[in-house]
Order: structure tokens, then sequence, then C-alpha cells
């Protein structure tokens, strides 16, 4: 690269040191003070180095993300069925008919109701769960590795599996009927008010490892000289953890939080494969991702499955917004701003 | 030498485009257009069907074979594609203007969206005259639009009752039902005996749905049913009615235990394979259901004990008590396949082809003069209603097209799940008017 830039580049002549200064890391820093006379030619070459550096990831991006959205916005305001090109504009209807459908209504209730129990359960569960595991004990790596398997593991095979063994007829209701729990079976999945705990069950089995690994890697960062410092002054364990562990994974905590939110909004794999097609709105564990499928997909409605799309897009993105404006800010600032200095 | 340059430069375009064009044309069905247009060339067709396994995906690999032996300059691309699957990688094949030239189809509202689309070919000329008198109208119908015909059946599918005779006979039930008193009856006494009445799929919403079309079939008379095809509404109080029965029915709870969440074919644990395993008594189902059962049975045969009869009279119902619904399955061209396509179609409707289709697929060929092959004792009551009934209505899913279809399936979940009444089911169909 340096040969390169010496060879084609007359301003470089200039400074003659210039090429065998780039090997020694300590003599770089004079460069800055080169800057001013490069020229135009330096600089072009800076542009065209980030656009073949960042030319592929920025084309993929947009022909993969952006361009379907705008796709998905375009299907949108038409009643399309799927086959040849949308002909009939209807404008705004799809949106209207969205918002007025109690079925879509119930869905984002369930999805709101996911992710609320989402972080309640799953937030103090994990942190106390990664306080326990990053204790000094037998059997530790065991545990974590044990904890962490159901996230690894596939969401159509975690599907399947919970889905035959909370059936009526299933493993659940055998063990708890063999050792006198309960009497008569109970119906886990398709009773309204029972199926979505039984969702809730198996999101949170699911996706705890991750969250106890991810709070696992905060609490290796926190320096073991304050705990040292604290145990000194005589702090207990439980002031330990309040006052100095607790703080200092806020980060983490925020983040796994903001992931747990994003997942729950848009969690679709789990319900279609544990209630199938057609049943979810009918059990109450549909979610917008589901209705989505149900009445864009399966039902033909490409131009309304569209609308749902977008709809679903802007709420997540909405929330998204809010949480990294409000929440997010601190722990990102420095990211953000470096490049305003 | 600039002159050069520039010249080989458009050499080197013209060629990346014709090797861009042969890729294309390559990897499409539409490109056998062209070559058969070139007259008495190649022509090579894709087809694609819904046979991934055993005994039906070596039929028709056998039976391309022997057309392509008879027609040498033919060659067909098989692609067997998951059942699930089909609809959807069939609706992105369309788009792309890669479309398969011969496609499965089942007729009604959903191959209606694919005529109005301009992306079936009209067969009504291409159809020989023998397979036509050998097929009949009611067959061809559930495949025309205004009055073309976009498909050839290949396999008839009615639907009714499958029961266990073993489980009959061990409840004391001596005679299959003819009324919905009947019915009831023997619901009451496969209770009694300890045995589960009726499996049901409601997972899939259409078998559960079926209860609600079967219903409908006996209380709308023939003109009523005509009628809602072409308006998709239910404003005749018929429909309602056949909701109420079905409600009245299921609150005798007839179903076997988290029927909501039970699947219709997979596994032992769905709805055919409690037949198969003796779990359950009763399944009202297609003609598609002696072979389903057979491949969940221990040991991968038949059922023995399996039976069939006709679904039950309906006092004071306006529709005739041996009407019969079900389904047709066929096969479309698409819009740009060669004429061989049709070509094709009707060489597998010739009386050997059919024998081996009823044979392989353990079910009713859509050609009258196949009948014969029919060996299942089940299927031949089947067969034997089925010849006899005064109409055959395709299924009401498949009549009134995927949007309205899907919604009408969902009402029924709803309402067998408790969320909802008769009431439910036409204002669920009426709201998905809404969203097509």
């Amino acid at each position: 690269m340096s040969d390169s830039l010496g060879e084609n580049s007359p301003t470089l002549t200039t400074s003659p040191e210039g090429p065998s200064a780039v090997g020694g890391g300590a003599r770089t820093a004079p460069s800055p003070a080169r800057r001013p006379r490069r020229g135009s030619g330096p600089d072009w070459r800076k542009r065209l180095e980030i656009t073949i550096l960042a030319g592929p990831a920025i084309l993929v991006f947009l022909t993969f993300v952006i361009f379907p959205v705008l796709m998905a916005a375009y299907y949108g305001f038409y009643k399309w069925k799927g086959f040849g090109r949308p002909t009939n504009f209807v404008g705004l209807h799809n949106y209207v008919v969205i918002f007025q459908d109690p079925t879509f209504h119930q869905a984002l209730m369930h999805n709101g109701f996911i992710v609320v129990l989402s972080l309640i359960i799953q937030g103090p569960a994990a942190v106390a769960l990664a306080l326990l595991l990053n204790q000094k004990m037998r059997g530790r790596s065991i545990i974590r590795v044990l904890i962490f398997v159901p996230y690894v593991i596939s969401e159509v095979i975690v599907g399947t599996g919970w889905s035959l063994m909370l059936q009526t007829v299933g493993a659940v209701n055998s063990v708890l009927e063999k050792i006198g729990l309960i009497h008569h079976p109970i119906d886990w999945l398709s009773n309204p008010k029972l199926a979505i705990w039984s969702l809730m069950l198996v999101i949170s089995w699911k996706y705890i490892g991750f969250a106890v690994i991810l709070f696992l890697a905060g609490l290796q960062s926190i320096p073991e000289e304050l705990f040292e410092a604290a145990s000194i002054d005589g702090a207990s364990y439980w002031q330990t953890q309040r006052r100095i562990t607790l703080p200092l994974l806020g980060p983490t905590i925020r983040i796994w939080a903001f992931l747990s939110i994003i997942g729950s909004m848009q969690l679709f794999d789990l319900v279609y494969i544990i209630w199938g097609q057609y049943v979810s709105s009918t059990a109450g564990t549909s979610t917008m991702a589901t209705y989505m499928v149900t009445n864009g997909r399966n039902a033909g409605n490409y131009g309304f499955g569209n609308a749902v799309a977008v709809v679903l897009f802007v709420i997540s993105l909405i929330v998204a917004l809010i949480y990294q404006r409000f929440v997010l800010r601190r722990d990102t600032e420095g990211a953000l701003t470096e490049g305003k200095k | 030498m600039k002159a050069r340059k520039s010249l080989a430069a458009a050499a080197v375009l013209a060629a990346g485009a014709l090797v861009l064009t042969a890729c294309s044309s390559g990897g499409s069905g539409s490109g056998s257009t062209a070559s058969s247009a070139a007259g008495g060339g190649k022509v090579t067709m894709t087809f694609w069907h819904n046979s991934t396994t055993g005994d039906g995906k070596a039929y028709w690999e056998s039976t391309v074979k022997d057309f392509e032996t008879a027609n040498p300059n033919v060659t067909i691309n098989i692609q067997a594609i998951q059942n699930e699957d089909m609809d959807g990688k069939l609706q992105t094949a369309l788009n792309s203007g890669d479309a398969p030239d011969i496609f499965m189809a089942r007729g009604g509202g959903k191959l209606a969206d694919v005529v109005a689309a301009g992306q079936a070919q009209d067969l009504t000329k291409s159809i020989d005259a023998a397979t036509k008198s050998a097929v009949g109208d009611g067959a061809f119908s559930a495949f025309s639009v205004d009055g073309k015909v976009y498909g050839m059946p290949v396999a008839v599918l009615p639907g009714g009752i499958y029961y266990s005779k073993d489980l009959f006979t061990k409840a004391g039930i001596t005679s299959t039902p003819k009324t919905m008193a009947d019915l009831n009856d023997a619901v009451t006494k496969l209770k009694a005996a300890g045995i589960e009445p009726i499996a049901l799929g409601a997972k899939d919403a259409w078998p559960a749905a079926h209860w609600f079309y079967f219903f409908a079939l006996r209380e709308c008379s023939k003109d009523t049913m005509a009628a809602a095809a072409k308006s998709r509404s239910f404003n005749d109080p018929c429909w309602t009615k056949a909701g109420q029965d079905l409600q009245t029915f299921a609150a005798t709870n007839p179903f076997n235990q988290g029927f909501l969440t039970t699947s219709a074919q997979q596994g032992a644990g769905s709805s055919a394979g409690l037949i198969a395993n003796h779990k359950a008594a009763m399944e009202l189902m297609g003609a598609w259901d002696p072979g389903v059962i057979a491949s969940l049975t221990p040991d991968a045969k038949a059922l023995p004990d399996l039976g069939w009869f006709p679904f039950p009279a309906v006092d004071g119902g306006k529709g005739d008590p041996a009407a019969m619904m079900g389904g047709v399955d066929g096969y479309s061209c698409s819009a740009k396949a060669p004429k061989e396509c049709a070509k094709f179609l009707n060489f597998a409707m010739q009386k050997q082809y059919q024998e081996g289709y009823s044979k392989a697929f353990q079910t009713l060929p859509a050609s009258k003069d196949a009948q014969s092959a029919v060996t299942d004792p089940a299927l031949l009551d089947i067969l034997k209603a089925y010849n006899n009934a005064p109409y055959v209505s395709v299924w009401l899913d498949t009549l009134f097209g995927q949007n309205v279809g899907n919604a009408l399936n969902s009402g029924v979940v709803n309402m067998l799940a408790g969320k909802g009444d008769a009431a439910g089911i036409v204002k669920a169909t009426n709201d998905a008017a809404a969203k097509g």
C-alpha cells in the first residue's frame, strides 16, 4: 500500500522519509502535520478506499433491507393477490382495516404482554443466575453450558418438543398426574387463559441462557479491585452486589433489555410452530408477525400482508428509537458523538 | 486501433448477453416455448407435483418415462415439492416469470386467481374427447372459470366419515349412522365404552371447517350453495343454521381431547394417527385419508378395519342427503407452456395410467373408465356414493378462494374453541373481504 502511494503520487516525494516512517509505530504521529500538503490526490484515494471497503456492505444492505422495505410500502397501498403486477390501488384502505381489526388489537396486546413479562421474568432470574454462576463452585462450567443449551437449539426443535410435551395427553400432564399434583389433565395449549403463560414458559426457558451469558460477560468486566475495596471497607455481600455489581452491570442489562424487547415484538417462529398456521389467535397467543402471515400469505392477500409488515416495522422502529433516545443514550453517547470532536 | 478495441468490447458485451439469456432460459420453463417454436426441435418442460415419497413419486416417474418414450423429442424435468410448500413456491415462480410448465392445481377460487393474472393456459380445446367423456362435467367444473377449462382433473376426493369397524363393534354400534340422531347415539356409546368418538385436527383449521361445510351441504339447497359461490356472501339463514348445528353437536364433546392443537396428518398424535392406532373411532375426511392412515399405522400398512359412511342427514335440511362434497386434484399448464403440456396431461389420463394413479395414491381416479382399479373396501363405499350423488360440491374453502376460505376456517375454529358463535363465522368472512 505504501509502495503504491509512493509511486503514483508526486506530492508524497516532498517528504522522502514518509514511506519508511509508516513502518515504525512510534513515528506515525507526524502524519497529521503532512495532511495540508497532500492536495486532492490522497483525498480522492481515501474516498475510493471507503467506497471499496464499505461498498459491498452498503449494496447488500440497500438491496436486501431498504429495497424490500420500500417495496413492502408500495405493495401495501394495493389490493393484490400476489400474481402479476398490483393494479388495484386502494390508498390507505389496508391500514384502516388493520387498525380497526380487533384480531390485530389482540395480537398487539399479546406482543406487549410478552415484551413486559419477558423483562420481568427473565431479567431478575438471569441476574440471579449470573451472580450464582460467577461464584467459584463445583460443576460451574457444566451448569453454564446447560443453561445456554436451550438458546442454541433451533426454534423449530424447541417448538416441536414443547408442543408434544404440553399436549393434553403429553409428558407434562402425565408427570404432574403421576406425582399427584393434578387429577385432570390441564389444557396447556388451547385454553386461552393458559396458552400465553405456556408460551411465556417456553420463551423464558429458551432465551434465559442468552441473558445469563451476557450478564456473565458483563460481570467479568467489573474490576476486581472494587470488590476488594468494598470488603476492606466492611461492606456485606448484598451491599457489594447492590452498590457495585448492579450499577456496573447496567449497560449490559440495558442492551439485553433492548434485544429482548425487539425479539418479543417480532416473535413468530415459536408461536407458529406450536400453534400452527391457524389457531394462535383462537388460543390467544397470536403476535403481529403471525397475524401478518395468517392474513397475508395464508389468505393470499399479499397487499394487505405487506401493509401489516410496514405497521410491524414502524412500531418496532418507534420502540427502538425511543429506547435508544431515553435509555441507551448514556451507553452509546461516546460512540455516537465521537465524530463531532 | 481504437475501432478494433470498441469492436472487441461490443463482442464481449454480446457474448455476455448471450450467456445471460442462455442462463435464464436454461433455468426456466418458459425457455421451452422458443425451442418448440423452432419446429420439430427438442422440447423441455418442467413438471411440479406433490408426491415426494413412495408409490406416488414412482408413479409420476414411470408415467413421464413412458411419455418420453412415446414422444422422443420431449424431455420432462420432474420436481417433487412438499405439499405445504407448493402454494408459496408456485406463487413465487409465477411472479418471477419462471413458472413450471405443468403444475398441480386444486381448482376453485385459488386457480381462478391464477387465471385472472393470465398465468394459466386455456385447455378447453386441447382435451381429448375420450378424456372429456371419461371424466364427466362434474370434475371439470372445478377447473372451469367463465366456461373455459384451465386444468385436468386426475383424482376426485369426496369426503365422508371414516371409522374403525372394530371400535364400533366394541362399543356395540351395529349399523353406521344415517341421521344426526344416530351419530349422537354412536358418540354416546363410544364414550361409554371409553373410546374417543371423533378425531379432529383443528390445528390445521380446515378439518374442523369440514364439519361446518358438511352441515351447510345438508342445510342449504343446491341453488343456495351455487349462489354463495358467486356472491361470496352468506345471507341465507341456512348458513347460520349450519353453524348452530355444529355448535350443538360440539357441545356434546364428541372430539378428541386437545383437538385444537391436534394436527391432521403429522405423526401418531394427529387425527389420522389417532384413527390409525385405534385411539379414536371416527374422522371426517376426504378420500385421501386411507392413504394417510395407512402411512401412520404401526406396521405402515392399510388399516384392515377401516370403513366409510356418508355424512348423516340433518332434520329439515334443504340439501339432498345424498349430495357429496369433495376436492379434485389436477394439473394445469402455465400460460407460456408448449402444446406438449396438454398432450402429456391427455396421455396421463389414459385408462392404464389412471388405474396406476388410483393404486399408487389409494384414491379415486378422475376417469370413470379406471374405476375398476379401486379395491379398497372403504374406497368402494365412497365410489358407490359418489356415482349415485345427485350433485357434488367442491370444498367450500377451495370454492370461495384463499381469502374467504381462510377466514371461514378460522371462524369455525373460533366457534369450536368457545370464542364466538355461528353469526361470528359469517362476520369473519365478511371482514375477510375487506382485506382481499
